[in-house]
């Protein structure tokens, strides 16, 4: 059994599932399912999709280079079945597991050192620059000081046309 | 799905560059051709100066589809092109090559010697 690995998306692609294409030229393209099939008849170019595992490599997302991935290594190399190795393998495969995924966890950990902060950075400056989106238009009206104070004007009243005219 | 009126390209150097199916083989009204099914066709083009000319009527055996090709063991496989490579009538092919990839189901029904000729045999 070969657990072959998504053309899109690089996730295992499981016997039974997915699609394979074989283009002309013999070269096969795998899916694991029919997304990142469609996602290929599309022409979509998996380094530019930001879910897919070529994009997240490419961006320093995702731990690239660790001892753990040279395991999943593909070997044509046909080993010969003995039960010792079998054994063994099975065994080391849990605690290369626990390796990785602690690794992972402490290169996600290094990569969002200094959000909080930078995040509490950001919201306070927003506040202070735009602090007259919190305040009701209502409220501006209401409060005697933040208006301009009511002046009276005299205003005496001019002598209409008429009775020029009647003169 | 190659079906009457189906046009296909043909995958060997028999001289045929485009065929059209006009009947398959098989059940008296089976309605599509899938791959490892003899179909019979029309060559709609053909290359000058070779034996095959065009307007004339052959068998073929098709080797590659677009239609998903499902497997036993669940695998699925899907081609580029609808291709046929020309047979006569006891099976042998025409030609003396075969071009492109090539399904694994042809040799189950006794076209081994098309598959030799194959490059890939997927």
């Amino acid at each position: 059994m070969r657990l072959e690995k998504c053309w899109f998306c690089s996730s295992t692609v499981y016997p039974g599932h997915g699609i394979q294409f074989v283009r002309n030229d013999a070269k096969v393209f795998r899916f694991c399912r029919s997304k990142c099939h469609k996602n290929f008849k599309m022409k979509r170019n998996p380094r530019k999709v930001k879910w897919t595992k070529a994009y997240r490599r490419l961006h320093g997302k995702d731990m690239t280079q660790d001892s753990t991935f040279e395991f999943e290594r593909k070997r044509n190399r046909p080993e010969r079945y003995d039960r010792n190795v079998a054994e063994n393998t099975l065994k080391a495969i849990k605690k290369i597991d626990k390796v990785r995924v602690e690794r992972e966890a402490r290169h996600h950990a290094q990569r969002m050192k200094g959000k909080r902060a930078k995040e509490r950075k950001e919201a306070a400056k927003e506040l202070e620059q735009s602090i007259h989106m919190v305040k009701a238009p209502n409220a501006l009206q209401q409060e005697p000081s933040l208006t301009l104070p009511k002046i009276k004007v005299q205003v005496s009243k001019p002598q209409t046309e008429e009775h020029l005219m009647e003169e | 799905m190659i079906q009457p009126q189906t046009h296909l390209n043909v995958a060997d150097n028999s001289g045929a560059r485009e065929l059209m199916c006009i009947r398959i083989i098989g059940a008296s009204n089976q309605r599509y051709a899938h791959i490892g099914d003899v179909i019979v066709a029309v060559i709609k083009e053909a290359v000058p100066n070779m034996p095959l000319e065009r307007s004339e009527v052959i068998r073929a055996v098709i080797v590659r589809t677009c239609k998903e090709l499902k497997r036993d063991n669940g695998m699925i496989i899907r081609y580029d092109d609808n291709a046929a490579v020309v047979i006569d009538q006891e099976g042998n092919p025409k030609g003396t090559r075969v071009f492109g990839a090539i399904a694994r189901e042809l040799r189950q029904l006794n076209f081994t010697k098309i598959v030799s000729l194959a490059p890939e045999v997927l």
